[in-house]
């Protein structure tokens, strides 16, 4: 018992001489509604969660005397990863010990809180879970409404914190000055379900994120002239390839357009441009013939991801020398390879993982650790980051020509050419469903129109279904130019 | 005699600030020129520390509110997740700037910001990360930030260098001119009406406390009342930089406090003052 005191007695000095210096000197911290806080004898502290200084800046609020008696709940597994830290923060934040993820049926999660809460002792709660994106609130989990439900007398306290996003944000490393604000909310009493006392405290929370004091400067970044790219996807013998060809000269009577497919056409007036041959085409056409001819799917492999990437930069290298008003690409590079991906595991595969990948592949993956099973389900992955060649470009509009996999075969037979090693029925059916899982996931992840068109119908219908879609796009890329 | 004279007069100032700033603290409803006088009341910290102390110190006071007011408005831009590094290098300027400051290096007090910072910090911005979108708008924020805040105020520690008494002055004039336009604020309905009157009404008092001072800051009579003259000018320029700074980083003059826009708002008039008057005392009086 005495030993308890005594920690109890140096956590309230270190807080008071080590924390709430520190914090207040480097980082500075801003304080609005203050009054919200006297006069409660116990509270429930929920807040947004952005960075590990959150909960410093939530202790550095509190009265002197509510220090110890404060307890923020912390997922246990996360910091017993280095036993030093561990005992660090039991120490200095004595926090409620959670597990995260499944739990036996009749395991309680917040046994522990309870425990707190009935001693008449204060919580501190990041109902978000998790630290989210910088300065965004993510969707509340349940487990605060059911918490909340159990004590209707315990008033909440919502709390907004803006700019520890800044001093530390989840997978920056670098620790920054800067200042913080903490907006405190007036205390909240709910009774209900806990499904709307999760919402309820949700808005409650986004409302105090809206207020003027944290209002900061926006850049208003104009959309760069980055000229407008359509991708047409399918299996082999789709027609996507007649199609992109027959849009591509449908629209270069307005503006320039670049057609990428085997190879790179421009056009201008209805006319085929001659054009100088840029180096990288050479390259990536050497590379495409060979895939070509390729004798197993895994020798196929390789030069195909060689020549998808080569595709890629060559979008750039195009907008560099030819600078086409819309480029038409005849497959998207990034979408192939996760449409290739699907093929080759697909067993594995779930709208997760295609999404993950999406957003490996397209750079945009801070989010994501290195540890994550993603990695090692696709080693090719970690090459390809390691490389810095996961930068692909998503189309500004996906165009999905889906047949069935025996018309594309009868297609593809009377052309009379030597099949490539992936033209079985087979194949191609499992790559069919493929595409179309992923343009499920892109419509669900991204803002980027997805349409489906069925390509079994005469080249003329199709063609006049795909230009339907197109033209309001274009236009209004012509608007935004202007 | 002098020096004892001028030693009770500095103390009288820096106490009776002192008490003002501790009053006004403990007030429930602050008022708004408290906020000014605790900002003049560090300048002064950094004077005092100077004569009684080390000049080492009082520099590292300064120091102290360069970095305060460059977090503040760092913390208002919009930056990206990239600009972190960029962010980190203009921070570690600080000291280096007023590490010359202190060494009377001129030439490099001169030139450590305008040539070097502003070489390495775009760089550091586009080693950050990979996307470019963005990239000139930053790395333009993050300069002009260190432009303002450390290179402008740095003048004033390296006045010191030039005489004890001339930032002293440089400071009491700006505070004067300070009062005037904000008791003026909103008073009457023509902007030019204001910038009139807020041009006019403090030249007396600043020309003569520049020449009621002259005896100390070792500034001839007509030199001390070009200074006076042209203060309220370059204060009123501040002013209209520093107002339009602060509606773009999205602070209104209602909800001021430290961390959004406060000491923008209260070191705005030193931002055209202390260069300028910097170098027509080491052009004409050094």
């Amino acid at each position: 018992m005495k030993q308890e005191s005594r920690t109890k007695l140096l956590r309230k000095y270190f807080h008071l001489l080590i924390f709430r210096p520190i914090v207040k000197l480097i980082f500075g911290v801003g304080v609005i509604g203050r009054e919200n806080l006297s006069g409660l004898k116990q509270f429930i502290i929920i807040a947004n969660h952005n960075s590990h200084l959150d909960v410093l800046l939530l202790f550095n609020l509190l009265p002197v005397q509510k220090i110890t008696s404060t307890h923020p709940i912390a997922e246990e597994i996360y910091f017993s990863k280095y036993q030093l830290v561990f005992k660090f923060v039991k120490f200095a934040l004595d926090p409620i010990w959670v597990k995260r993820g499944k739990l036996e049926k009749k395991e309680d999660p917040f046994k522990g809180t309870k425990l707190i809460l009935d001693r008449g002792e204060n919580i501190i709660i990041f109902p978000e879970g998790t630290r989210g994106k910088p300065g965004e609130i993510i969707k509340f989990k349940s487990g605060i409404g059911r918490l909340v439900q159990q004590y209707p007398d315990i008033p909440i306290l919502p709390v907004f914190l803006s700019g520890p996003e800044r001093v530390l944000p989840k997978n920056s490393w670098l620790l920054l000055p800067f200042w913080n604000q903490v907006i405190v909310g007036p205390p909240q009493y709910c009774v209900g379900a806990h499904h709307q006392i999760t919402r309820f405290l949700e808005n409650i929370l986004t409302e105090l994120s809206e207020s003027e004091s944290t209002s900061r400067h926006k850049r208003n970044i104009s959309k760069s002239q980055t000229p407008l790219s359509i991708t047409f996807l399918g299996i082999d013998g789709s027609g996507k390839s007649t199609v992109s060809r027959a849009i591509a000269k449908n629209y270069s009577n307005s503006k320039r357009v670049c057609l990428i497919s085997d190879n790179i056409e421009l056009y201008e007036d209805g006319n085929l441009l001659r054009v100088q041959k840029l180096n990288m085409e050479r390259i990536r056409h050497a590379i495409g013939s060979y895939a070509k001819t390729a004798k197993s799917l895994k020798l196929y492999k390789i030069p195909k991801l060689t020549e998808l990437i080569l595709r890629n930069a060559l979008c750039a290298e195009v907008r560099k020398w030819y600078n086409p008003g819309l480029i038409v690409l005849d497959g998207a590079p990034l979408l192939n390879i996760v449409a290739w991906a699907i093929l080759y595991k697909g067993d594995v595969f779930s709208d997760e993982s295609c999404s993950k990948l999406i957003t490996i592949l397209s750079g945009e993956d801070r989010e994501i650790p290195d540890s994550d099973p993603i990695f090692r389900e696709f080693q090719e992955l970690t090459f390809l980051k390691r490389l810095k060649l996961n930068n692909l470009i998503i189309p500004d509009a996906i165009f999905m020509i889906d047949v069935l996999p025996s018309t594309s075969i009868n297609r593809i037979d009377s052309r009379g050419e030597e099949k490539q090693i992936h033209e079985t029925e087979d194949k191609l059916s499992k790559l069919r469903h493929a595409y179309l899982q992923l343009c499920n996931v892109i419509k669900i992840q991204r803002e980027n129109p997805v349409h489906i068109i069925s390509g079994e119908s005469v080249k003329e219908k199709v063609l006049s279904d795909c230009t339907e879609i197109i033209e309001p796009l274009v236009q209004t890329d012509g608007e935004n130019h202007e | 005699m002098i020096d004892s004279m001028q030693s009770w007069v500095l103390t009288g100032i820096f106490g009776s600030l002192t008490l003002i700033v501790i009053l006004n603290y403990l007030k429930q409803k602050r008022f708004q020129f408290g906020s000014y006088l605790t900002y003049t009341w560090i300048f002064f910290l950094s004077f005092i520390c100077v004569k009684q102390l080390s000049f080492t110190i009082g520099v590292w006071v300064l120091a102290l509110l360069s970095f305060i007011a460059l977090r503040e408005y760092l913390s208002l831009i919009d930056i990206r997740l990239q600009d972190r590094l960029g962010i980190l290098g203009a921070y570690l300027t600080i000291p280096f700037m007023y590490h010359f400051v202190k060494t009377e290096w001129y030439g490099m007090f001169i030139i450590s910001i305008p040539v070097y910072s502003f070489l390495a910090i775009p760089l550091l911005v586009t080693l950050g990360g990979k996307k470019a979108n963005g990239t000139v708008f930053s790395i333009g924020a993050i300069d002009f930030g260190l432009f303002l805040f450390v290179f402008c105020l740095g003048h004033i520690g390296y006045l010191l260098h030039y005489g004890f008494w001339k930032p002293i002055l440089l400071v009491l004039n700006i505070l004067i001119c300070d009062a005037v336009c904000l008791s003026l604020r909103g008073r009457t309905n023509k902007a030019w009406q204001e910038y009139i009157i807020k041009l006019l009404l403090p030249l007396p008092f600043t020309i003569g406390l520049s020449c009621l001072l002259s005896d100390w800051t070792q500034i001839p009579a007509f030199h001390s009342c070009a200074i006076g003259a042209m203060i309220p000018i370059l204060v009123l320029m501040g002013h209209h930089l520093g107002d339009y700074i602060k509606e773009d980083l999205g602070v209104s003059d209602e909800a001021l406090f430290p961390g959004r826009g406060q000491i923008l708002d209260n070191l705005k008039s030193f931002f055209f003052t202390a260069p300028v008057v910097f170098h027509y005392t080491r052009y004409f009086l050094s």
